[in-house]
């Protein structure tokens, strides 16, 4: 992959920025490729050396019920973000998540206060280095809030408020997500297939086979593709960069 | 990373003993990895970036205006990725909210991936279904979703710098509908299942999805865009709330 590098640097390029996007681009898959193998190793522990009974199938399957929801995501994502990131970012911004919501932001505010144009070299290197502040801060209020305050607010709290917490937070997330989806891609056409088809799965298929259940998410994301692109209208939103945090 | 012990006595407690392993130490020394992993990376992103701009004219004054504006306009968003990730904290474990929500990943689609995972052994989080295996598959389909998106940017980035031109060219109508309708079908479907289940999942999704609701719009009317950061926050506390009023009535 490395190979590839070379070739951004064009000649009008200096040899300073070449150094920069040769560092960022090697040091960026070098750190990527050891987070994405990290964040992997501690689930893969788990299920194979904590004496849980679990076979592979298993986790075939999830993983092919997952991919069948969110493969077109894995891919467009990065697509759609490429040019208002730039490469460099890239790498930073797929590792520390939360892109659109904090690190687009951020890269933004930098830029515009030491006034860099949109686009220009000054651009790339003020939202490379904004995003190293974000990162600072993001990491610290983890480390601080979730991960040593939440953990003592976990074990203080009542275990009636834990229960509850733990059945209903997941129709909570949705509930706030699926209106969060629906507001911000605009597409009323879209968003009308999607509950239908949705409705008919969850409350017409499934319950006459319930064997789909595995599937029923991979089937509404397909059938709403279908309709919508079907149905689709005259004049279409120009593609925008999709991310729900 | 500290010890959790104090949440070993408490997992005993319920029904699903998933904070016993959601706290296995070898999970923590990962969440420490990850954390590592990205601090090296900005460490080595500030050093060449630092190198590279006198040649774009940009001064050590406009670096560290660059990193401060960063710092700042991410306290707002932190904190209130912090706020969701505590109260994934019952369900998943702060190693795994830590990895996955904190970081990564987001609450959205991590959440659902663990939810579609559950489903795929027949289970649903958080329940008495919800077992050590179960949570151990679901953490798996969490984070190899999460490898997906990395593998996707380490293959793209470098086919977009050379400016392939079978990328760009893909259509852009397609490009506008498809994943649009992928994301907005998904949810539905995810959020709609929960209904079924009882009539506090019922509650709970509502008034979620009507805090939600009442954010963005205000957000918009008055311009207020961290109420749009804020929103899932205070959907998920707010729509808890109201299950735990209707679980005691």
């Amino acid at each position: 992959m490395t190979s590839t590098t070379s070739a951004a640097i064009t000649p009008t390029t200096g040899t300073a920025m070449a150094e920069f996007n040769r560092t960022t681009s090697r040091w960026g898959q070098i750190t990527m490729i050891a987070g994405l193998l990290i964040s992997v190793a501690g689930p893969l522990y788990l299920v194979f050396a904590s004496g849980l009974d679990i076979g592979p199938a298993q986790l075939w399957i999830a993983f092919a019920a997952v991919a069948a929801t969110f493969g077109i995501i894995w891919i467009v994502e990065p697509l759609t973000y490429f040019p208002i990131l730039g490469p460099a970012a890239m790498y930073q911004a797929f590792m520390i998540g939360n892109i659109s919501n904090k690190l687009l932001p951020a890269a933004l505010i930098a830029q515009t206060n030491i006034g860099a144009k949109p686009g220009s070299k000054r651009a790339e290197l003020a939202a490379v280095v904004a995003i190293c502040g974000a990162a600072v801060v993001h990491l610290t209020s983890l480390a601080v809030f979730v991960g040593l305050l939440g953990s003592w607010l976990i074990s203080v709290i009542p275990p009636s408020v834990l229960t509850v917490t733990r059945l209903y937070v997941l129709p909570t997330v949705l509930g706030a997500v699926l209106v969060q989806a629906i507001v911000s891609m605009k597409q009323p056409r879209t968003t009308v297939f999607a509950l239908l088809v949705s409705a008919v799965v969850v409350f017409v298929v499934l319950p006459m086979v319930p064997s789909l259940a595995m599937v029923s998410t991979a089937i509404a994301v397909l059938g709403t593709i279908l309709l919508a692109w079907f149905f689709r209208g005259k004049q279409v939103a120009a593609a925008k960069p999709i991310h729900i945090e | 990373m500290h010890q959790p012990l104090a949440l070993q006595p408490l997992a005993s407690n319920s029904a699903t003993d998933i904070l016993a392993i959601a706290n296995n130490p070898v999970l923590w020394i990962c969440v420490a990895g990850v954390f590592g992993v990205i601090i090296i990376q900005s460490a080595i992103f500030m050093k060449a970036a630092r190198r590279a701009a006198p040649s774009v004219e940009m001064s050590s004054q406009d670096i560290k205006t660059s990193f401060r504006s960063g710092a700042v306009s991410a306290i707002g968003p932190s904190l209130a990725v912090s706020l969701v990730a505590i109260a994934l904290l019952g369900l998943f474990g702060a190693p795994a909210v830590l990895s996955r929500i904190g970081l990564i990943g987001s609450a959205a689609y991590d959440v659902s991936a663990a939810g579609i995972a559950a489903g795929s052994m027949g289970a649903k989080l958080g329940d008495a279904s919800y077992t050590q295996s179960v949570f151990a598959v679901a953490f798996f389909a969490m984070s190899i979703g999460g490898a997906m998106w990395m593998l996707a940017t380490l293959i793209l980035t470098p086919l977009l710098r050379k400016g392939d031109a079978k990328i760009r060219s893909v259509n852009p109508a397609a490009m506008a509908i498809v994943p649009a309708a992928a994301l907005i079908g998904a949810f539905s479907c995810l959020g709609l299942t929960e209904l079924p289940k009882s009539w506090i999942h019922v509650l709970s999704f509502l008034v979620s999805a009507a805090v939600m609701g009442l954010c963005l719009l205000l957000a918009n009317k008055l311009g207020k865009s961290w109420l749009r950061e804020w929103g899932l926050g205070f959907s998920i506390v707010i729509g808890l709330g109201a299950a735990f009023f209707a679980a005691g009535a």
